[in-house]
């Protein structure tokens, strides 16, 4: 019974840490910079393929997680200067240019690797004991390297020069750039670092899920209501947001079955739209 | 030293016009005030001086740098900084990043004097400036724009909401900078505390210059006329 | 003068009529069989058209309704063949779309002013889900599978026949989606797309504007829907999914968003391009994205634009001389008083207001002045549910306004002008003067009748021949319109709902010497002859001494003093405010 509490604990876990490494990158794009990035699942999605290229190439599997990182640093940077800058005005036309860069992508992919699913082995089908019951080693690998990543992107935020600097531009642009900061760079640079851990989280996702042209569309509603419900604009609200929203969806799919759980969920977020559209964490 | 002049200057939102055709000129040591009464466009000549909005028409130079179409920051980086009327600080940073995110070195030492003018600043380096009141946010911006030690600094209505015995400081702080060469642009309402500062006075209305020229205590009386009700 | 009339109306349906009647008579049945699968694909776009074209906000997930009209007119056609009772669920698959959709509008849309991207995510979610509920709910659906051997409608097989009836609905449907158009309520949605905030000040509840788009555009999806069923003989979860709702917003964009002609052009031309070069050319996909965000960035009106300017030459109407009388407004009643108790407002942690009490009892102008950050449009703002009250009341007829919304406001009587003109740029003039003329009068089924558009009421008419640019530029955007002209334009705007309470916030900003004279004059006038109660901000106080009888100063958020121009510039306190010094 305490192992059958304690694999449901880790799942829940598990979960919710998937949720907020997927979110994470929206939560920099969106949740600080305000851009409504409907490309952020395609991202994702370039991510995970990475690995399916750098498996097909023969080369060990870290060097998927760089190439994802690099990949989408490139891109990020083209798109800002492109489709972002030019639209920082207009929130919706943003929204209709990054929907048209993720079809974009997802058809180019299909070209380029059909339509079919890929698959990545791993090889690291080891398990831990952990309360009692054998728990996957990726998995509690993953949930490690999540925590002491947004451990270490949080401690740079608020620690490091740039990321004050970053929290400047958010909080007040037109000061920040008569005080000689140059608030497109850091618009830019901000606008990267999202786009890269987006992709970070497909390569580091991948062995676990189904890789598909199509995978990203999931992962980018999962991740604007992590952000809707949880709160834009914080580290707290990423979190809470993927505690509530993958709680929801794990009590829920148990309860009945997997197709509940996202009706659920998106009732939850329907429901925070409407009435508490900040989300639980205030933005400080 | 640089002086900053400007001519023909006219700008506005969108597509309405607030300020036309305003030109001056301040030479190192030399306070320029801007008065009138409000919405005649103070506010947006600073911020045209200051790149935050880009001219419609005229020319702003800077010595013999011509700043047209240059944004904010390169504006600041070539000597001239700004304090703007409103949203002073960043609410979430505290006292201390306020002081010192903009430049490459994050001492304090450049402070050393404005912190014994006004320690209330250094007490609270460590809180987050939206904690504090409106007179100190001015005084932190005060303090991080003179700080600069730029050629030429623009002030939007520093005396607003500062308490007396710091206003008196704030002048001898603008005062002393001035004997050393510095210019400065002050837009101001309280002409208490800026008669005994400036030598030249730029008078708006309706967007327009209707007194310029060189001004002093004596010429209160004058003055006072273009704000009163 | 009827809808219909004007060749830009009837000449483009007439040849669509034509091009679709050509088809199985110049071709064959077979061609005519697969141009009637993207008709109904247009008849989907043709929803999206409007909900995004007119109003200004754009569903992701339509293919929910599409997809539910025809499991349901699937299904009944299947049970049909059983049991004849089943017709009369028929209906249900274009009502049932039409009415989640109406109510999943007004859900989303409630106490807010913008149409917001999430509504845009919401949609799709829900079209993601209705695509797994159709998967795995195999015993209603089918599931992958889906509802197969659907037996054609009675009379009409589906090779040949019933081509006609598919025709026969487009062009119905094209017809009604170009007469609301040109009925008020299309102007008031082109006006919701533009500048909705505005237009809840007039008094329209505009989410119910929203509803309405959105509840006919689930109509028209679960119309197609139900039409698709017996065409195809199958129904399967795509036709709920995501990739079918990806697809109708490309047509929609790429072909004409504004335009249910672009819509069909999208949906027939580019939809059926992509099924056959889909196969044989794998990057076909690619450049239709690609040929979407250029439509995004550079071309929103689609390809239709290209053919605007021979639109604009057909457009040529004459100005109708028929003018029917506007139904009246209420007069001036006993209890028109304005109260501020005590009003606190706090926003960004600053205190805006701070325990403001003022008293407008009396008709006539009252100024309201008071120096920068004094708490003038905040007041205007807290009476118009734009700021919320952290303490205090606010009563207007003895009415407390805690909890109504900005339009439910207007409504009783109060109109704001706001200090930056808030237009609408793309609607011409007289599109604006008519919008103002239907504020608070038009109710219902008024703005489904041609009549209304000829409304007029005589303080139309005497403010027309004080401002003849209003006149002369009746048939031009008001975005053109010199920042002087808008200004007035934006005060007409104000006067015409004729408003108990008028907030003037700023009238003359921005205005030359002339225009001021003539905006102040026409703001006596209206006020003397409305005799309605006026809080007017102004910092220009040759303005203030001309209309107001009282002034009253604001100072940090709280009344410092009142009285008549002279009093106050008597008074010391005052004087020290304004001159400097006494914070």
């Amino acid at each position: 019974m305490d192992a059958l509490v304690g694999t449901y604990a880790l799942n829940l876990l598990y979960q919710c840490a998937l949720l907020a490494l997927v979110a994470l990158g929206l939560a920099i794009v969106f949740g600080q910079l305000g851009i409504m990035n409907m490309a952020h699942g395609e991202f994702l999605m370039l991510g995970a393929y990475a690995m399916v290229v750098v498996q097909r190439a023969g080369l060990p599997l870290w060097t998927g997680v760089l190439l994802a990182g690099v990949a989408c640093a490139l891109l990020g940077a083209v798109v800002e200067r492109i489709l972002i800058r030019p639209l920082v005005s207009r929130p919706f036309d943003t929204l209709l240019a990054t929907w048209g860069l993720g079809i974009l992508l997802r058809k180019s992919v299909e070209a380029g690797f059909g339509r079919g699913y890929q698959s990545i082995d791993h090889g690291w089908t080891g398990t831990l004991q952990v309360a009692g019951a054998p728990y996957p080693a990726y998995r509690l690998g993953l949930m490690a390297a999540i925590a002491i990543a947004l451990g270490a992107l949080a401690w740079w935020y608020r620690r490091s020069p740039a990321g004050a600097r970053v929290q400047a531009m958010v909080s007040n642009p037109g000061l920040a750039e008569a005080m000689g900061l140059n608030t497109r760079r850091l618009a830019l640079g901000a606008f990267v670092v999202g786009c890269v851990c987006a992709g970070v989280a497909g390569a580091l996702l991948a062995p676990l899920v189904r890789i598909e042209p199509a995978m990203g569309m999931d992962w980018l509603l999962a991740s604007f209501f992590v952000l809707v419900v949880g709160g834009l604009g914080s580290l707290g609200g990423l979190l809470a947001g993927a505690a509530l929203i993958g709680g929801t969806q794990v009590a829920v799919a148990s309860a009945l079955d997997a197709t509940a759980g996202s009706v659920a969920v998106l009732l939850l977020a329907i429901l925070f739209l409407w009435r508490r559209p900040h989300g639980l964490v205030a933005r400080p | 030293m640089k002086a900053l002049n400007f001519e023909g200057l006219g700008g506005g939102y969108g597509d309405t016009q607030v300020l036309r055709g305003v030109s001056a000129s301040v030479a190192p040591g030399e306070v320029l005030g801007v008065i009138g009464r409000n919405g005649v466009g103070k506010t947006t000549l600073l911020r045209l001086l200051g790149g935050t909005l880009q001219a419609m028409t005229g020319t702003v130079r800077l010595g013999d740098l011509c700043l047209d179409g240059w944004p904010a920051h390169r504006r600041q980086h070539a000597g001239l900084a700004t304090m703007p009327q409103e949203r002073l600080v960043f609410d979430p940073l505290t006292v201390r990043e306020n002081l010192t995110l903009h430049r490459a070195d994050r001492s304090l030492a450049r402070y050393a004097a404005l912190f014994e003018l006004f320690p209330r600043l250094h007490e609270r380096l460590a809180l987050p400036a939206g904690r504090l009141s409106g007179g100190e946010k001015k005084l932190v911006a005060f303090a991080r724009t003179l700080a600069d030690a730029a050629p030429v600094t623009l002030l939007d209505e520093p005396s607003e909401g500062v308490q007396p015995e710091n206003l008196q400081r704030m002048a001898a702080c603008i005062d002393t900078r001035r004997q050393a060469g510095a210019a400065f642009v002050i837009v101001e309402q309280n002409l208490n505390f800026l008669l005994p500062l400036l030598q030249q006075v730029l008078v708006l209305d309706h967007g327009e210059v209707v007194r310029a020229g060189s001004a002093g205590p004596a010429d209160r009386e004058v003055l006072v006329q273009h704000l009163r009700v | 003068m009827a809808w219909w009339r004007g060749p830009d109306v009837w000449l483009p349906w007439c040849l669509l009529a034509a091009a679709l009647v050509a088809v199985p008579v110049l071709g064959d049945d077979y061609l005519a069989y697969q141009l009637g699968l993207y008709l109904l694909y247009g008849l989907v776009t043709q929803g999206i058209a409007l909900t995004w074209g007119r109003c200004g906000f754009l569903p992701l997930g339509q293919a929910l309704f599409f997809g539910l009209g025809a499991y349901v007119s699937g299904a009944v056609l299947k049970g049909s063949e059983h049991q004849a009772l089943w017709w009369a669920a028929w209906p249900l698959a274009v009502l049932g779309p039409a009415v989640l959709a109406w109510a999943l509008a007004r859900v989303l849309f409630a106490r807010r002013f913008e149409s917001g991207p999430f509504f845009s995510l919401i949609t799709l979610a829900l079209g993601m889900l209705g695509f797994q509920i159709a998967s795995q709910w195999s015993s209603v659906t089918g599931g992958f599978n889906g509802l197969g051997g659907i037996p054609d409608l009675p009379g009409l097989d589906r090779y040949a026949r019933l081509y006609w009836l598919i025709v026969g609905v487009v062009l119905l449907a094209t017809a009604a989606w170009v007469a609301l158009d040109r009925l008020p309520i299309g102007t008031l949605w082109r006006a919701t797309a533009e500048q909705e905030n505005r237009l809840q000040f007039f008094g329209f509840a505009t989410d119910r504007l929203k509803a309405l788009a959105f509840g006919l555009s689930g109509a028209l999806g679960g119309l197609a829907g139900a039409l698709y069923a017996p065409h195809q003989g199958l129904v399967t979860p795509p036709v709920m999914g995501f990739q079918l709702s990806a697809e109708l917003v490309i047509w929609a964009a790429v072909g004409g968003r504004s335009s249910p002609y672009g819509a069909l052009l999208g949906a027939v031309g580019i939809g059926w391009l992509s099924a056959t070069l889909r196969q044989e050319f794998v990057y076909w996909e690619v450049i239709v994205a690609l040929l979407f965000i250029a439509v995004v960035l550079r071309f929103p009106g689609g390809a239709v634009s290209l053919a605007a300017p021979l639109w604009r030459r057909l457009a040529r109407r004459s100005a109708s001389p028929r003018a029917v009388p506007a139904p009246t407004r209420p007069g001036p009643r006993d209890d028109e008083v304005l109260v501020f108790e005590g009003v606190r407002v706090v926003q960004h942690g600053v205190t805006i207001l701070d325990g403001l009490d003022l008293r407008v009892a009396t008709r006539g102008v009252h100024g309201l002045i008071g120096p920068n950050g004094a708490g003038k449009t905040s007041t205007f703002n807290a009476l118009t549910a734009r700021l919320p009250l952290a303490a205090g009341r606010i009563r207007w007829c003895g009415e407390d306004l805690a909890g109504l919304t900005a339009d439910a406001i207007a409504r009783r009587g109060v109109g704001r002008k706001f200090q930056i003109p808030s237009i609408f740029p793309a609607l011409t003039v007289a599109e604006h003067l008519r919008i103002a003329t239907w504020a608070q009068r038009a109710h219902g089924m008024d703005l489904l009748r041609m009549r209304t558009q000829h409304w007029r009421t005589p303080l139309r008419d005497a403010v027309e021949a004080e401002l003849p640019f209003l006149v002369e530029a009746s048939g031009r955007p008001a975005g053109e319109l010199s920042q002087g002209q808008r200004q007035m334009l934006e005060l007409v705007l104000t006067l015409l709902p004729e408003p108990r309470l008028l907030l003037l916030d700023e009238p003359c900003a921005g205005l030359s010497t002339h225009e001021t004279a003539q905006q102040l004059a026409l703001i006596a006038t209206a006020v003397a002859r409305l005799q309605t109660t006026a809080l007017l901000i102004e910092h220009d106080f040759s303005a203030v001494e001309r209309l107001a009888t009282q002034v009253h100063v604001l100072h940090q958020g709280r009344l410092l003093a009142s009285g008549t121009l002279a009093q106050l510039q008597a008074d010391a306190a005052v004087q020290a405010v304004y001159a400097g010094g006494r914070k």
